[in-house]
């Protein structure tokens, strides 16, 4: 992670899943209706560690298991968000959102309008996203694109230790239901992160790298991704830029179509499925603001349209890799 | 009830049209028929009549302005009637004015479907840089993979352009060029990188030709009012050669050869910004008198700028003759959807062997030019070999057709 996004003070090396703790901590700390539930997140501190410590120092009122009952404890924190919490709903696979989706997309989202903004919402939903874990089907689709369909929500997408916890803070203290999508494959992945109290607006895209031949624009995990086929892409000559929209909803559609403007071509990246996914909506956000600019079509890379096998070999050719982004944009650039 | 006049669309794919000058002032009585206004088309200038009878009121366009078709620009009124003010009525007023010219249309119809446009493949950033600095994609070879013009050759090519100080005046002047510049541009470079050009040459005795014109010029001057040239009897005896070698009478479509039916030759003149090829139509059916007196009116309008669409229409064979600029031989472009063109170069006094023994003979050089999808060469040799008889003994074929002329 390049130095210059980082207040030098105070930073220390965490891990991804030790910046989003510290990300609730504080705001627990510093809000006492910020609360956290969901399946395995007290003593178990979640599958996947994020939540270990947070039970022990704030105790069960703050930090309380449910059932396996997604639907219905989704909509136990509508209706505490309705009523002045903030909670924290924890969906630990994001395969398992599609139990959520009645309370998420027809009560959630449409509170704030349907009650002329006498109600609002302001949860978030943290969930889980991600393939190559060997899960099989049902334990690693990545499906923000679902959320990212609905008016009334903010979908985030964080990439860094720093950008996922200065994104969940902002996230919960956002008024608006927001739905919080990590990695499970980059929950060891290092980062420098301050100590202090900062948040990362939504909205604001983040140029992970500057180049001038191709822009990579690419989500969560893919950014480490495109990071690494940039590297590739210097070592014959082709200077790749990497863009990070960071958030799906609000985006920064600015920074995106500048970036292709002054480069001409992009390849646009993300774990979700390629077909219908996020990765059309960002491409056409570019083909309509870039259009005069771009030498080359847009190509979007995704997950294959298949169920994501368990075969390790069989998952592994189903994502975007670091050598099948480098060849692409090659081809792009016609090198 | 007022009478829409609209700018019409002569051809099919037509958006604008310039407005040449109003030859009616506001106010001026016109009937139903009388030259209203010129207008001025990618092909030709054009006279469009009046849709009715009434008074010209409510002009709205004004010369030289560019006006999309369909657009009302002025109406004809009764006396003392007051044009609408909106454009309501223009629907029915476009069919009005349209009808008065469908023989143009059709005409004009028959030649843009039968010359395909061949697709450019360039990104939209090169298509962008090509417009704004002026490049003309035609020069351009794309490097793509795909062969797609890139910002990078975009970039290359105005850089070589710019190297050339002659080429900033060159593209200064292309800037401002007419709409026959513009169009000779395209339909060359389009010929040009599109059609598989051969050329196959032969020099021709033209001693008989010579008194074939002599013996009728002051006969088809008195008739006709027409001075008899090479030309006339060239049209006279390609077009009756063409009824012999049809496939010279072809067009290459997307679906293969076409055979034309009729035999239309064009004549290649030059004019102020270019060249022009006006169309003496069933060449083969006319007399020689008659090729006469339409080629010099063709002429006159052609150097006036006052060639109608119908003029340029329909052609199927085209001679271009620079022999009077004392040119030995050229070779020339074929006019899609054409199949050929001949070139044919000036009357020189040559020695050449007659009968074993050097002669001088007044000679000339045919050049055809020839779209090899449509004939190869061994059939290009037949038609200039019966092409150079022809004109060794012009009286055989022009004989045959009575009212020709006579011996």
């Amino acid at each position: 992670m390049p130095e210059n996004h980082l207040p030098a003070q105070n930073a220390r090396e965490l891990t991804f899943a030790q910046a989003i703790r510290e990300a609730l901590a504080e705001e627990m700390r510093r809000d006492s209706t910020v609360c956290i539930l969901g399946e395995d997140v007290a003593e178990a501190g979640t599958p996947f560690k994020v939540l270990s410590g947070l039970l022990e120092e704030f105790g069960r009122d703050r930090v309380f298991d449910t059932p396996i009952s997604e639907a219905g404890f989704t909509g136990l924190a509508v209706g505490a968000a309705m009523a002045g919490m903030r909670p924290v709903v924890d969906i630990m696979f994001g395969d398992f959102v599609t139990l959520t989706m009645d309370q998420m997309v027809n009560q959630a989202a449409k509170i704030y309008y349907m009650s002329g903004g006498a109600w609002k919402v302001p949860m978030v939903m943290r969930t889980t996203m991600g393939a190559t874990r060997r899960s099989a089907a049902q334990h690693s689709q990545s499906l923000h694109a679902w959320f990212c369909h609905i008016p009334g929500l903010k979908v985030v997408l964080p990439s860094t230790p720093y950008d996922a916890k200065g994104l969940l803070k902002a996230a919960i203290r956002d008024e608006n239901p927001v739905v919080f999508f990590e990695d499970k494959m980059m929950y060891k992945l290092k980062g420098l992160v301050p100590a202090d109290d900062y948040t990362v607006p939504l909205g604001v895209a983040d140029v992970k790298r500057e180049g001038d031949d191709i822009t990579l624009i690419a989500t969560s995990s893919m950014v480490q991704v495109a990071l690494g086929a940039a590297v590739l892409l210097e070592e014959v000559g082709i200077s790749a830029e990497v863009v990070d929209p960071r958030t799906m909803w609000p985006l920064d559609e600015k920074t995106l179509i500048e970036s292709v403007k002054k480069t001409s071509r992009a390849i646009v990246l993300d774990e979700g499925y390629e077909r219908y996914g996020v990765t059309a909506e960002l491409a056409a956000v570019i083909a309509t603001g870039a259009f005069y600019d771009l030498d080359a079509p847009v190509k979007r890379m995704g997950a294959m349209h298949v169920p994501i096998p368990f075969s390790p070999p069989l998952e592994d050719a189903t994502v975007p890799t670091e050598q099948t982004v480098f060849e692409a944009a090659r081809a792009l650039c016609g090198r | 009830m007022a009478i829409s006049v609209v700018m019409p669309a002569l051809e099919m794919a037509q958006e604008t049209g310039k407005l040449i000058s109003w030859l009616k002032k506001e106010g001026d009585a016109v009937a139903k028929g009388e030259p209203l206004l010129e207008i001025e088309t990618d092909k030709a200038v054009m006279e469009i009549e009046s849709p009715g009878d009434g008074v010209l009121a409510g002009i709205k366009a004004e010369a030289g302005t560019e006006v999309p078709v369909g657009r009302t620009i002025a109406w004809i009124v009764n006396p003392g009637e007051t044009p609408p003010a909106d454009d309501i009525a223009a629907a029915s007023g476009r069919k009005t004015t349209i009808a008065a010219s469908s023989a143009a249309i059709s005409a004009v119809e028959t030649i843009s479907a039968s010359s395909p446009i061949q697709p450019i493949k360039i990104s939209p950033k090169a298509r962008r840089l090509a417009s704004e600095r002026g490049v003309n994609l035609a020069d351009v070879r794309g490097s793509g993979a795909g062969g797609e013009i890139l910002a990078s050759d975009i970039f290359a090519a105005a850089e070589a352009k710019a190297g050339a100080s002659r080429g900033n005046e060159l593209a200064r002047e292309a800037g401002e060029r007419s709409s026959v510049a513009r169009l000779m541009a395209e339909r060359t470079t389009q010929s040009w990188t599109t059609i598989p050009h051969f050329f196959v040459t032969r020099e021709a005795d033209a001693g008989a030709l010579n008194r074939a014109r002599q013996r009728f010029r002051n006969e088809i001057e008195e008739s006709h009012a027409a001075k008899l040239t090479l030309s006339d009897l060239l049209i006279a005896l390609v077009a009756r050669i063409l009824r012999k070698h049809p496939r010279f009478n072809a067009s290459w479509t997307s679906e293969g050869i076409r055979a034309n039916d009729d035999i239309n030759i064009g004549l290649a003149i030059a004019v102020d910004d270019g060249v022009v090829a006006p169309v003496i139509h069933h060449a083969d059916k006319t007399e020689l008198a008659e090729i006469a007196a339409q080629r010099r009116d063709l002429i006159e309008r052609a150097r006036a700028g006052k060639l109608r669409p119908t003029d340029l229409a329909g052609g199927t064979f085209t001679i271009s003759n620079l022999g009077m600029f004392g040119v030995d031989a050229f070779t020339a472009i074929i006019i899609p959807p054409q199949a050929a063109i001949l070139a044919v170069g000036a009357i020189i006094d040559r020695v050449v062997p007659v009968n074993g023994h050097p002669a001088v003979r007044p000679m000339m050089t045919l050049t055809l030019s020839v779209d090899h999808r449509v004939v190869d060469g061994a059939r290009a040799a037949e038609f200039l070999r019966d092409l150079v008889e022809a004109i060794g003994n012009p009286q055989a074929y022009l004989d045959a057709r009575a009212g020709d002329f006579r011996a």
